[in-house]
């Protein structure tokens, strides 16, 4: 009995709609597809005739894990646009906003959507009969995660607190402090995390080389924003480029766009990251790092859900770090645009990756945007890491339980689509 | 997929996610205090976004999030519909169309497909995001955008105890004012609070700005002179109803058709 053809649909413990199609032909694979069959939305056509405000408003609605992304996304290309200089210290309080979202998001995915699939569980409630302690204390720290994104962005999802230069409303004296003191609090189990990690066996089916992109930060620190896309072949190029760099594409088993660097297939997220900027890791972080880094994450996606523990410690060291900054730093008042009319980009690292806005502003009223996530930068990379699973099991006649396998690459990626609810089918022939 | 689903005192629930942000479903996710609880006094037989494995089969309970987007979606919407003893709309998209819907009826919805896609032909067909009950009966509707678990927990706590959950029918204003903040129709500025459904505890007045109308149309508004109050701001009506539509999806053509 021969498969010849695996379908995974739906892709769960993913956000969004997806399914995963391989093709199988004499023992060969034909095809590899990542469906995407989330809904179109068209936000590229939403926003035209608006005003920036609402743009706001509106893009955050994109994806819910990293509605503050999009939001941050946006702000910093309308800023651009519109000529809005926004003071150091506002530029640090978005800073701690993100770092909400980083945490929240990675440890949903690292504890929640990823490690149930080591353990060998449906979900991490199933997972916390046995693990109790990991997952309380992973619900503790994605608390925090929203916590801080309550805090500056006004609601856990989707709020309205930031704005074109500034902030709705700053947090105080004490929720800052209280911010600090839990921060130091969870670095311990974030710690003890990357030793969990450390003794699990990644297995090796999928390896193949890819490229990986992520920003530039503008310090020398590590970071997840920038006006620089910088390439693992170590070219630089300025964001506005964007366009000449990543190729976009759509094809008809999708409503994501694809994407490629250089004709071929690249990772973006907490691996590229890593990867691309882990020297400047410092503390906590480079000690995570140092112990968990080596050789095969340059071929191994499944290594995303490792990079994202290292920048969960990362970000509540830096929360520490931004706290103490913000105690002394002045209050910044809202900076008013200067300007009606002008183009921009703005990127920022989302938690999977990548993301770049771009519009171009005409007297108050957007006339083009366009938005590119990093789901649609990874999807050709998954599907060649696919297609290299399927021919390394192939070649190796290990065919059962595949379907996980193959799940579980795409988990890595941590891809943002939005979910829906068929069987995994699998056509034996 | 959970461990004791013999068990058949638990209500079967199903958690579904149409075209949206899966934002509604995160929220559920997000309620870290509850989520074990809820796992556990539920039998949830599917919630893809956060577990393998569904059990497809007859529930209680059906909460539906996102928009009906697709020519598959709207079959997988029926076939939910007759499994489902209750099915409940969960967020924006669901209850009004979302986002996606904001230019709902006008014609363009083709022409912007080209313009994102081009002409590419999809394995289903697209179509403009509808809400739930153009498709299906609804049983409830928790609106938002996202829901706010102030509002989820009490329906999921009432749904568990075979009791009808409660509407809210009071405006973003009502909030408003138990949160004793000054309003910002005074100082002539933009809100749609007094349009808005309340349930979010008016929280972007709480931080200075105005509400945008996420949680879609209040049945009982004065569209027409609020319409009027934010044209004597200075604001075109042309702006006020685009603003207005941004989240009113389908359900906002019924208050301003004759505006
Ligand atoms: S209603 Fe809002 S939060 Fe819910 S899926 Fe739609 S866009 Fe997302
Ligand atoms: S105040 Fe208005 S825009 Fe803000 S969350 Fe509430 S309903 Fe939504």
């Amino acid at each position: 009995m021969t498969k010849t053809k695996i379908e995974i649909e739906p892709l769960a413990r993913v956000e969004g709609h997806g399914g995963i199609k391989v093709e199988i032909k004499d023992n060969v694979i034909k095809d590899v597809q990542v469906k995407i069959l989330e809904g179109p939305r068209l936000f590229e056509t939403l926003v035209i005739g608006k005003t920036p405000e609402e743009d706001l408003s509106l893009v955050p609605r994109i994806c819910a894990i990293c509605n503050l992304s999009h939001k941050y996304a946006s702000l910093r290309a309308l800023e651009k646009a519109l000529d809005i200089k926004v003071p150091a210290v506002t530029q640090t309080y978005r800073q701690l906003m993100h770092h909400g979202e980083m945490l929240e998001s990675h440890s949903l995915h690292l504890y929640f959507l990823a490690l149930p699939d080591f353990f060998g569980y449906d979900n991490a409630v199933a997972m916390a009969e046995k693990f109790g302690e990991v997952v309380q204390n992973a619900l503790a720290l994605k608390k925090f995660g929203n916590k801080i994104m309550r805090l500056m962005g006004g609601r856990m999802i989707h709020g309205e607190n930031p704005v074109l230069g500034g902030f709705g409303k700053l947090p105080s004296r004490e929720s800052l402090l209280e911010l600090k003191e839990e921060a130091l609090h969870h670095l311990d189990f974030a710690m003890a995390t990357i030793d969990i990690l450390a003794g699990l066996e990644v297995p090796d089916y999928l390896e193949r080389d890819t490229q990986f992109i992520c920003l530039k930060p503008p310090h020398g620190e590590y970071d997840y924003y920038g006006d620089i896309l910088l390439a693992s072949d170590g070219k630089e190029y300025p964001l506005e480029d964007y366009k000449k760099v990543i190729i976009e594409r759509t094809v008809s088993h999708s409503f994501a766009k694809r994407s490629a660097y250089n004709d071929r297939p690249f990772t973006v997220g907490a691996i590229a990251r890593v990867l691309n900027l882990g020297d400047r890791l410092k503390g906590k972080a480079k000690e995570a790092y140092d112990k968990l880094v080596n050789e095969r994450w340059y071929r191994n996606p499944i290594y995303n859900n490792f990079a994202q523990a290292i920048e969960q410690v990362f970000s509540l060291e830096d929360v520490v770090r931004i706290v103490d900054e913000l105690l002394t730093a002045e209050i910044p008042k809202i900076v008013k645009p200067p300007r009606g009319s002008g183009t921009g980009t703005g990127g920022v690292e989302a938690p999977r990756g990548t993301l770049i806005h771009h519009y171009t502003i005409e007297n108050g009223v957007t006339v083009d945007a366009d938005y590119i996530t990093p789901t649609a930068m990874f999807l050709d990379d998954i599907e060649a890491f696919i297609r290299k699973s399927g021919e390394t099991l192939l070649a190796k006649n290990e065919m059962d339980g595949i379907e996980l396998k193959l799940e579980m690459v795409a988990r890595a990626y941590d891809p943002c689509i939005s979910c829906s609810a068929h069987l995994v089918t699998v056509d034996f022939e | 997929m959970s461990s004791d689903s013999s068990d058949k005192s638990k209500p079967r629930v199903g958690i579904y996610g149409l075209t949206g942000c899966a934002g509604d479903q995160l929220l559920l996710i997000h309620c870290e205090d509850e989520i074990l609880d809820i796992f556990n006094a539920f039998d949830i037989r599917s919630f893809v976004m956060a577990s393998s494995n569904p059990i497809e089969d007859d529930m209680d309970v059906a909460l539906v999030e996102g928009s009906v987007s697709t020519e598959e979606q709207k079959e997988h919407l029926l076939e939910i519909r007759k499994r489902s003893k209750i099915l409940v709309a969960i967020g924006n998209c669901a209850t009004v169309g979302g986002v996606q819907a904001m230019y709902a009826q006008d014609g363009t919805f083709k022409d912007r497909m080209k313009k994102v896609y081009g002409d590419m032909k999809f394995i289903t067909a697209p179509m403009e995001g509808q809400p739930l009950d153009a498709f299906v009966t609804v049983d409830y509707y928790l609106p938002g955008c996202p829901i706010s678990a102030k509002q989820a927990l009490p329906l999921l706590s009432r749904l568990l105890h075979g009791a009808s959950p409660e509407p809210f029918p009071h405006p973003v204003c009502h909030e408003c004012k138990l949160q004793e903040n000054k309003c910002l129709l005074l100082d002539k500025k933009f809100c749609l609070g007094p349009l808005t459904q309340g349930g979010c505890g008016a929280v972007c007045p709480s931080h200075g700005l105005p509400c945008v109308g996420c949680w879609g149309p209040n049945p009982d508004a004065n569209f027409n002179e609020h319409v009027k109050l934010l044209e004597s701001f200075g604001m075109t009506k042309d702006e006020v109803i685009r603003r207005i539509r941004n989240f009113g999806g389908h359900k906002i053509l019924q208050y301003i058709k004759d505006l």
